[in-house]
């Protein structure tokens, strides 16, 4: 149940990254000091824009100044999140292997339960033409009769499913599970999807009430006059702290009638 | 905040980060004319970003401010954190000192205020210094204090010591061949091959002038922080970083002359700023890549050429280029000038 307490926490750690990111990271400590921000207030009499949050293709170019002032990570993890929501995304409680089909994704997901593998594939490489080590594996695992969870944009699925159906030696391998992830401003009606964006990585899921929730364990959204803002609550470097997502798409945080927790609508 | 002294003065402590310009800045900053990293804006910018924010201290009388003091609160702990918001209980000391000003003190004074009355004032400002910041505060030290200054500064319980010297060349010159003239023969020589060379090489691209709009400050911001990263950090020195912002603002100023040197690829090879002021013209930031990196040799004493030239140009009496390499500026021509560490106990503060 989404109770005043488990609001009051959610809201308790983001304000303790908007704290640490404006007392260590330079790219917020900048941002926010000087051009100001209006919540929480953090610089007395200065208001400044959009309620302080960041278009995502500021944070993208300005990724050096997002590292903390102790050092750390430039590098953003595009399949960040992911693990923790496969359980929601979904019927089936775990896959031997978990594909991530997507070009902005370079590195397999992390954190998989265990017996689960991640692995990354990039739309080029999903053709019929393509005999490269990852869509072997693939092949192989269903051919042993092992389940396989795509996850990627409709059209990347699509071609993979082209790609598997025409694999020599031809057999009749069960088709892949797949989830298709979708951007900020392209959300649909399911009946399953991850949300996505390539610099945050995986922020919410479709969940069987038809509604998008966030990864509130992960993930803080907060509405602005820019649209929604994300924060990542759990990555320290870089540190994404109020992330306008898709140039910034309208939208409310609410809360799910049926399981309580934060769901947004667009 | 306001301490009345009973004496004529009023000190005002204000943070630049969150507080105005203190009242009759625009009066002082012209008949003082204080360098332009006294400016309240830049204060603004450098406290946000800085790890020892500066407290800018003013000291009033009827007929305006009398004195203004930079101190910048330092504490014993080096955690990689920007300065706290509010400020924070636990030791700590205040330098009395203009972080990128070496050689020059942390007190800008109103023209014709000395003697007792510089006196009173300086210690109104410390008594209201060590009201702001509690009582954690064990002391102020001041840097950079000069021969002129440090009568006024010293008496009982406060420690003096003389520090490196900085140098300043008198401008007594009508011509840049005169000042050459004045030199030894091998370094006229080298200068003027050095500067040949950089004036002829096509690969070159050396741009200088005030308030530019057309650099690129988080180039300036790096290659700044690079260079000063390559030397071992002098012993106390609680300078932060650079930041881009800073630069930003900085160098847009129409009494801050940058020189830049990029190569045609455009990339940032070598600069220096320069302070202008009517009486004591500052070569400040000099920053360079080193020539394993594609540096170009020879350009720190292009900067000097071209320096000294702008201020026999136009007529400043002074120039100071800080402290450090006294041997390399005594041979351009500079003499060493004799600057001290004070440092004021808190029992005696304001004594």
């Amino acid at each position: 149940m989404w109770n005043s307490l488990a609001s009051r926490l959610w809201r308790a750690a983001y304000l303790r990254a908007v704290s640490s990111a404006f007392a260590t990271v330079p790219l917020y400590r900048e941002t926010w000091a000087l051009h100001g921000r209006t919540d929480p207030v953090l610089v007395p009499d200065r208001t400044g824009s959009n309620g302080g949050a960041l278009a995502a293709d500021t944070v993208q170019r300005r990724l050096v100044d997002t590292a903390p002032l102790a050092g750390g990570s430039t590098e953003p993890d595009p399949a960040r999140g992911l693990a923790g929501l496969l359980t929601h995304a979904t019927q089936r409680r775990s896959h031997r292997l978990v594909v991530v089909v997507d070009a902005a994704v370079t590195r397999p997901p992390t954190g998989l339960p265990s017996g689960s593998r991640g692995c990354v594939l990039h739309p080029d490489a999903a053709t019929p033409l393509d005999d490269g080590p990852v869509l072997r594996e693939i092949v192989d695992t269903l051919r042993r009769g092992e389940r396989v969870l795509a996850v990627g944009e409709d059209k990347n699925l699509d071609a993979l499913s082209a790609a598997l159906r025409s694999a020599e030696p031809p057999t009749e391998l069960p088709p892949p599970d797949r989830v298709p992830h979708h951007r900020i401003d392209s959300l649909t009606g399911g009946p399953f999807g991850l949300l996505h964006d390539p610099l945050l990585g995986y922020l919410g899921v479709l969940r069987d009430c038809g509604r998008w929730h966030v990864d509130c364990r992960h993930v803080y959204v907060r509405e602005t006059t820019g649209g929604l803002a994300f924060t990542v609550l759990d990555r320290t470097s870089p540190r994404l702290v109020d992330v306008l997502v898709g140039g910034g798409v309208p939208g409310e945080v609410q809360a799910c009638p049926r399981h309580g927790s934060p769901v947004i609508e667009t | 905040m306001t301490v009345r002294s009973d004496t004529v003065v009023d000190a005002r402590v204000c943070d630049p980060r969150v507080d105005g310009a203190p009242d009759g800045w625009s009066e002082f900053a012209c008949t003082a004319g204080p360098h332009a990293v006294w400016e309240p804006e830049l204060l603004r910018i450098e406290g946000w970003l800085t790890r020892n924010p500066p407290l800018l201290v003013t000291v009033h009388d009827t007929d305006g401010i009398v004195v203004a003091l930079s101190a910048l609160v330092c504490r014993p702990t080096r955690t990689p954190r920007y300065a706290p918001r509010r400020a924070r209980r636990g030791p700590m000391w205040a330098e009395v000192a203009q972080p990128w000003l070496s050689g020059l003190p942390g007190v800008v004074r109103r023209p014709g205020v000395s003697g007792d009355h510089l006196r009173v004032a300086v210690r109104s400002a410390e008594r209201a210094l060590a009201r702001r910041l509690g009582a954690g505060l064990a002391g102020l030290f001041y840097r950079g204090v000069g021969s002129d200054l440090l009568p006024e500064l010293i008496g009982r319980g406060r420690i003096h010591r003389r520090t490196d010297p900085s140098a300043v060349l008198d401008n007594t010159f009508s011509s840049v061949d005169e000042w050459l003239a004045s030199l030894s023969k091998s370094r006229r020589a080298g200068l003027r091959r050095q500067h040949r060379r950089a004036e002829a090489d096509p690969a070159l691209v050396v741009r200088g002038g005030p308030g530019r709009t057309d650099i690129d400050a988080a180039a300036v911001a790096g290659l700044l922080n690079d260079h000063r990263a390559r030397f071992p950090t002098p012993a106390g020195d609680t300078r932060s970083p650079i930041a881009a912002p800073y630069v930003e603002a900085f160098v847009r100023r129409p009494d801050v002359h940058t020189l830049t040197y990029h190569d045609t690829d455009g990339r940032l090879l070598a600069l220096n700023t320069l302070l202008d002021h009517h009486d004591v013209v500052v070569k400040q930031h000099w920053a360079a890549l080193p020539p394993e990196e594609g540096g170009r040799q020879g350009l720190y004493f292009d900067a000097y050429v071209r320096a000294v030239r702008w201020c026999i140009a136009h007529g400043r009496p002074r120039i100071s280029s800080g402290r450090g390499k006294l041997d390399v500026k005594t041979s351009l021509g500079f003499t060493p000038r004799d600057v001290h560490g004070v440092i004021a106990p808190r029992p005696v503060m304001g004594r």
